[in-house]
């Protein structure tokens, strides 16, 4: 842990939906220059956590804060202006609208934004993320490693101080994967806070420097990879699957 | 204001419901199985109404078999349609399907419209009666037709709740409407499938159709309100539940009739009538975006 | 030359305002009401292409902003143009809160929702006939007192031309990429930053402004106004221009209405046939040609000036769209 700056904080926060606690009193907080690997089993509630802390969801309990300022309710724009930028579980693209198109979007969102500038920016990290020779195509017809390389773009024109990738690994072709793991540690090493669902455990070790694993709805470890990986409570939510 | 008055407009407001409810389970069925909202369906309805008359008029079909006939040749009409018109809806490279369902449908009914007042004239037509005369309960009269089409109603009704909780056809098309996946899986064949509820629900309000127009006559724009009335209802009664369909429409059969009886001016009233159940809805709608009971959101995914 | 396709545009409108004069009448209200269902179809086009919100309340809008414009000027005896702000404002306004009531809802429930509304409206203003006079009709004020339609013409053309300026300007600009983007992913719009609920209600009150531009204009040229204006039968007809013109841009939509209502007209001698045969070409374009029939006309047309070299890398996709100008 960097002992930094906080930027993003879950203060008990719950979410039931029926009868479940999706989520039960979370404690997370989350610092500048953070690199953490989100795990637990499924449905243990982490694209739940990311739901609330990115705004697309309302907690049932507790807090968001960010930077600290109390923002649970806000809309999911409001995060996004705020610097706190995600990608979901399936990548959600502007499926009709050209890749150049979806960079666009959140560049011009910012306030005090111009078109011209914002198109340079656009560009530039297209050709970061090896994208630029299709930058006029449809984002649908992407290949799927493509559109979630699109994904990342998407979220690093909105300047975020945070990034929330929720399985940004879930299908890649393992070439790609690496690419993505590249992209992400460089992104870090440049001043870029992440947290990283995922359940390939292979990548999500190779670039954590935190662990938070989850399991039915709540915290149970927090802690640099080598201390949770032989956590008891952590294997055992494991094993119980 | 009598109870005579009131015992009238609810037994009326009862047979309404009925056929409602015959209607709205039409439309509820198409949109849990093929997953899209029937624009058109009213004007099936109003081509059942007019099927039943000419068969009646032009062979001599006695009017109960004749309401048979029209609900086999809109069944048989409707998995025409479903065939050349709606199979873009299972394929993948189709996108934005709701609102291809959407346009698809409300240009159908755009054009059954327009056709109907070719084809049969503008003006009303009303076919002879099911059961001529009327019943007298005291000094209430009640007309015959309208106690027949309560009781065909009701009794296609148990017919189709039988139907769906007895045999294969009928438990497979409870399966789907309430899991198109599962009943993937479990090997229904879904495209053909479609195809069968479609004509179902057209058949069903082919029966309305024809159960109606001895009452209140045939029109080409008879469609066009009940078409309403029937999305108020699934709403109310929830996109997907089939019973729940059959309970708000006799709710709101009732409620429309008791509306009326209640408002003194009598002009306003009839034609507030109709307003009425959109203003239900309207509420509705507003309150719960997803339906009374909305099961799933309404989206193709 | 790049733009090739403005110019050209620009030629034949110039062209068109010289020789207007030269029609009759009959054909003068033809391409009048052509350009009245322009207005209507490009609005339409913002409100269901662009942002994806499938509205069968527009010409109910119109039909607001006709009657209370008609009404203001007769009960106030206000001069004309005043009568038909306050129509459009009332549209605005009232977009806006429909815009606001339908957040929540989709696709086809926005649909019912709007279908509904334009029912009432419909419904109330035939039936509040001591105010409206109803389905008789409303005897209007007419803009002009002059015999010939030529004022008329031109200004229904100033209408259109600034409506397409201004809708033209929003679809180009960053909120023209907002709206397509809330079509395509509401979501992922709004985790992009971009305030959906904010620009649902936008939107909504911008196109209902429009129709009520359209309908305000209609008020004070037809001299009777009655609810059917609003109703369903014309909003299927709206709904079936745009659509077959191509209901993703402007002037695809806008040439949908135009081409279509030229041809109502050049084939009344079929008389109630042609609504049907209207409701064929709709079904056939859906299946067939879903992005319209005069999409891919246009998109070659705005190629026209441009060297072949200049040509985009070829798209896998064979729909792939340009910039959706």
């Amino acid at each position: 842990m960097s002992g930094g700056v906080e930027l993003v904080r879950a203060a008990g926060l719950s979410k039931h939906f029926g009868g479940i606690f999706a989520n039960d009193a979370v404690e997370f907080t989350v610092e500048e220059g953070d690199l953490i690997g989100l795990i637990g089993p499924n449905g243990s509630g982490k694209t739940t956590l990311i739901n609330m802390l990115t705004g697309h969801l309302m907690p049932d309990g507790g807090e968001v804060i960010l930077r600290g300022r109390r923002v649970s309710g806000r809309p999911a724009h409001f995060f996004a202006a705020m610097g706190v930028a995600r990608t979901f579980q399936l990548t959600q693209l502007f499926g009709r609208m050209t890749v150049l198109e979806n960079m666009l979007v959140p560049g011009l969102t910012r306030p005090h934004s111009h078109w011209h500038a914002v198109e340079k920016r656009a560009r530039d990290y297209l050709e970061f993320l090896n994208l630029a020779q299709v930058a006029s195509l449809n984002a649908k017809n992407l290949s799927g490693g493509q559109q979630r390389l699109l994904e990342l773009g998407r979220c690093l024109m909105l300047d975020p101080a945070v990034l929330f990738l929720d399985e940004p690994f879930a299908g890649v072709h393992p070439q790609l994967r690496d690419e993505l793991l590249k992209r992400i540690q460089e992104l870090h090493q440049s001043g870029r806070t992440f947290v990283v669902v995922d359940h390939d455990m292979e990548s999500i070790l190779r670039i954590s420097r935190r662990l938070v694993v989850m399991a039915r709805g709540r915290k149970i470890a927090d802690g640099p990879p080598d201390a949770v990986r032989t956590d008891q409570a952590v294997l055992a939510a494991y094993a119980g699957l | 204001m009598s109870w005579d008055y009131l015992f009238i407009q609810s037994a009326n407001g009862a047979v309404i419901g009925v056929i409602y409810a015959l209607i709205a389970v039409g439309v509820t069925l198409i949109f849990s199985i093929l997953k899209i909202v029937n624009f058109a369906h009213g004007d099936l309805y109003m081509l059942g109404g007019y099927c039943a008359y000419y068969v009646i008029t032009l062979f001599g079909v006695p009017p109960l078999a004749a309401m048979f006939v029209s609900m086999m040749a809109l069944f048989v009409l409707a998995i025409i349609l479903e065939r050349t018109l709606l199979t873009p809806l299972y394929s993948d490279a189709t996108e934005r399907k709701d609102e291809y369902g959407l346009i698809v449908t409300f240009g159908l009914a755009f054009f059954l419209r327009n056709m109907a007042i070719i084809v049969f004239g503008p003006f009303p037509l009303k076919p002879p009666s099911f059961v001529p005369g009327v019943v007298r309960i005291g000094n209430l009269i009640v007309t015959n037709d309208r106690l027949f089409a309560g009781v065909v109603g009701i009794a296609l009704i148990l017919a189709l709740l039988y139907f769906m909780q007895r045999t294969i056809w009928g438990q497979a098309l409870d399966a789907v409407s309430q899991s198109r996946e599962s009943a993937a899986i479990v090997g229904i064949n879904t495209q053909r499938f479609n195809s069968f509820a479609f004509g179902v629900g057209a058949a069903l309000a082919a029966a309305a159709g024809a159960l109606i127009a001895p009452i209140f006559s045939l029109a080409p724009d008879m469609g066009v309100l009940p078409n309403i009335q029937a999305y108020v209802i699934v709403i109310l009664g929830g996109m997907g539940s089939v019973v729940g369909s059959i309970l708000a429409g006799v709710v709101l059969g009732e409620t429309e009739s008791l509306f009326t009886a209640f408002l003194p001016d009598a002009t306003r009233a009839l034609a507030y009538t109709n307003a009425f159940g959109v203003l239900v809805l309207m509420a509705v709608l507003i309150f719960r975006p997803t339906g009374l009971f909305g099961r799933r959101h309404l989206r193709m995914e | 030359m790049r733009g090739l396709h403005v110019y050209i545009l620009l030629a034949v409108a110039a062209v068109a305002l010289a020789c207007v004069d030269q029609l009759n009448s009959y054909w003068m209200h033809v391409a009048i009401i052509a350009m009245f269902y322009g207005i209507l179809a490009a609005s339409w086009s913002l409100l269901a292409g662009y942002a994806g919100l499938f509205s069968l309340g527009h010409m109910a809008f119109a039909s607001v902003g006709g009657y209370t414009s008609a009404l203001l000027v007769k009960w106030y005896g206000i001069p004309i143009p005043l009568g038909m702000a306050a129509g459009i404002a009332m549209c605005c306004l009232l977009g806006g809160v429909v815009g606001w009531v339908c957040l929540r809802m989709s696709g086809p429930y926005l649909a019912i929702f709007t279908l509904g509304f334009a029912e009432i409206i419909r419904i109330t203003f035939s039936t509040e006939d001591d105010v409206t006079a109803g389905m008789a009709g409303l005897h209007t004020e007419p803009l002009f007192h002059t015999v010939s339609r030529l004022p008329y013409f031109y200004t229904s053309f100033a209408l259109l031309a600034a409506s397409l300026a201004i809708m033209g300007w929003i679809v180009r600009s960053r909120w023209g990429l907002f709206l397509r983007a809330i079509r395509e992913d509401e979501q992922a719009a709004a985790a992009s930053g971009i305030a959906v609920a904010r620009f649902r209600i936008l939107v909504f009150a911008i196109a209902s402004g429009f129709a009520g531009l359209a309908g305000v204009f209609y008020a004070h040229y037809i001299p009777i106004l009655t609810p059917s204006l609003g109703g369903l039968d014309l909003m299927a007809v709206l709904v079936v221009m745009t659509v077959i013109g191509g209901m993703e841009r402007l002037p695809t939509a806008v040439g949908g209405a135009f081409a279509v209502e030229f041809l109502l007209e050049l084939l009344r001698e079929y008389g109630q046939w042609r609504l049907p045969i209207f409701g064929v070409i709709l079904l056939v374009t859906m299946r067939f040609a879903r992005n319209g029939l005069l999409t891919p006309i246009w998109l070659r047309f705005v190629r026209l000036g441009e060297p072949r070299s200049a040509a985009p890398p070829v798209a896998r996709d064979a729909g792939q769209e340009d910039s959706r100008a």
